[in-house]
């Protein structure tokens, strides 16, 4: 009974493999419409999630300066930097003398010989203080170097984050032009969609009338349908990953100089398979399509990478550097999703 | 097997297509439906396949009150019919192995019992050797002819035909009407409609006719 069951699906199965076949200029246009619709939103998304791993890679690269006291020695300022090695917030601090700092000044400034003439030197001594990424968040950091200008022997902390909240703030209102724009290349798949199934259903008005009168139940009649849309909307979100995967992560190499991340979500395979399928074969296309994976919160960042990984920006402070972007193998299931490759 | 008590059918619009309708065809009787075109012919006809449902009265078809049948059971009462259309329905993207086999794999029947019992039909009605055509290639007789062995492939008690020789010359329409004869000698009830009375003289069974949606004429069962 059971194994009846299943072969009369497997028949459907093939059966409408068979119909698509039959007509591959329609199936073609249909499944290149669907791919299409799907690939603009996602690649959008895309984008928009490769910018954000940059901004997150800015914000790991955020760094409190912690001017000390005049009077504070070099002995002194070893132990603060110990005692703040040791705040789990805190990735890594790093001690410049007052010697080094004017070193560092007349190398940069070009005020050398200038400088020669001060008797004595007007730099403080400076520990950088870098957080740990987790708590490279604008308000994350902000609340840290408060807290840090309060430590004894801190005469000022100095975080610069206008260009960082800048940024960020033009994300989320980009990440809102795409959200709504998803929903309606969204809408519109669903009217596509819905159109075609309307046309299929009024060519084979004939069969389903015979059917029905030679007692097919409204299940039977629907298996087929169900299936064809299951299949096109398969092989849509297919050609739409297919559209989306190669030109995004190398134009954004590209233009950035970066290893950008491909991250194919999951999801265009479960609204193909939802919006055809979804209603009367939910357990069908959760099979088919996996469940789709979340985007994890930030990871920590690799070591340099050797290629492509540093970041030309001579402008910016040189430790902006260095930052790995994963590069994700394009995956149709979580379980590879999960595997991912780190360069 | 058909049991039809003061049934009427009136149409939205206020056309009364059958009005006042009784009979009782019992298990292994053959019977003929005429009457003019617009009589209520093909309406009884609907109403006992349950294409409409009736607007007064009660039908009882195999043992079943029609009225008190849900409307998911439908599908489930209509495999106990056999039908047979006057443009006979076939579906000329198919075989005619695939046209006949559709009700026993609507019904979930078996795969190898499907080739089984479709080679059986199909050999009843003497179209063994064309199973791999498709309809359209076969002569009007011969599309007729797989689909009646469409509508007994499931080997239902009931048979029922809507004009089954409209569209056939003479010889044509005794080949299929001796077809039907020969299923209703194997047990099978068999309702007829038709306006060949040519057919109705010449087998002379029991013959049941409507004028205007009325029942004007019953021959009696012994016929």
């Amino acid at each position: 009974m059971i194994k009846n069951y299943f072969l009369r699906h497997l028949q459907t199965l093939f059966f409408s493999l068979g119909q698509m076949a039959r007509a591959p200029l329609a199936t073609l246009m249909t499944v290149a419409v669907i791919g299409i619709t799907l690939a603009l939103p996602t690649g959008l998304y895309l984008l928009l999630d490769n910018l954000q791993r940059l901004s997150g890679g800015w914000d790991a690269g955020v760094q409190i300066s912690l001017f000390l006291k005049q009077d504070i020695g070099d002995a002194e300022a070893g132990r603060i930097a110990e005692r703040l090695r040791a705040r789990e917030e805190i990735e890594s601090v790093r001690y410049v003398s007052r010697q080094a700092a004017l070193a560092e000044f007349k190398r940069l400034s070009g005020f050398g010989e200038a400088l020669n003439l001060l008797d004595e030197n007007p730099l403080p001594a400076v520990l950088l203080v870098r957080p740990k990424p987790a708590h490279g968040s604008p308000q994350a950091a902000a609340a840290l170097a408060r807290s840090l200008g309060e430590t004894r022997g801190v005469d000022l902390a100095q975080l610069d984050l206008e260009w960082v909240k800048r940024l960020n703030a033009m994300l989320s209102l980009a990440r809102r032009g795409v959200i709504l724009l998803a929903g309606l290349l969204g809408l519109a798949v669903l009217l596509i969609v819905g159109n075609t199934i309307r046309l299929a259903v009024l060519n084979r008005r004939t069969e389903i009338e015979v059917v029905k009168l030679i007692g097919g139940t409204d299940r039977f009649i629907r298996r087929p349908f169900l299936y064809s849309g299951l299949l096109q909307g398969l092989a849509g979100a297919l050609t739409g990953w297919a559209v989306r995967s190669p030109t995004w992560p190398t134009s954004m190499a590209a233009v950035s100089g970066w290893r950008a991340s491909a991250r194919p979500r999951a999801f265009p395979w479960c609204w193909a398979g939802d919006c055809w399928a979804g209603w009367a074969r939910g357990w069908q296309s959760a099979a088919t399509c996996g469940k789709s994976s979340r985007p994890e919160p930030p990871q920590a960042r690799v070591g340099p990478d050797g290629t492509a990984g540093r970041f030309p920006a001579p402008e910016l402070p040189p430790r902006f550097g260095t930052l790995t972007m994963r590069v994700l193998k394009s995956t149709t299931d979580t379980e590879d999703t999960a595997r991912e490759i780190h360069r | 097997m058909i049991q039809l008590t003061n049934v009427s059918k009136r149409y939205p619009g206020g056309y009364d297509a059958l009005k006042d309708v009784s009979f009782e065809l019992a298990a292994g009787e053959m019977a003929f439906l005429t009457g003019h075109s617009g009589a209520g012919k093909s309406t009884l006809l609907k109403l006992i396949t349950l294409i409409e449902r009736g607007s007064r009265g009660q039908i009882v078809v195999n043992g079943k009150n029609l009225a008190r049948l849900p409307r998911r059971r439908v599908p489930y009462f209509r495999r106990e019919i056999g039908i047979v259309f006057q443009d006979n329905k076939l579906l000329n993207d198919r075989t005619v192995f695939d046209n006949v086999a559709l009700p026993l794999i609507v019904s979930g029947v078996d795969h190898g019992e499907v080739g089984r019992r479709v080679r059986a039909a199909l050999d009843k009605v003497g179209l063994l050797n064309k199973e791999k055509l498709h309809p359209i290639v076969l002569s009007g007789g011969e599309q007729q002819r797989v689909g009646i062995a469409r509508a007994v492939v499931n080997k239902p008690p009931l048979l029922l035909a809507d004009e089954p020789t409209g569209n056939l010359d003479a010889e044509l329409s005794d080949e299929i009407i001796d077809l039907f004869h020969e299923f209703h000698q194997h047990g099978v009830t068999v309702l007829i409609a038709t306006h060949d009375l040519r057919q109705v003289d010449r087998l002379e069974k029991r013959r049941l006719m409507l004028r205007a949606g009325e029942l004007i004429y019953d021959s009696g069962r012994d016929a």
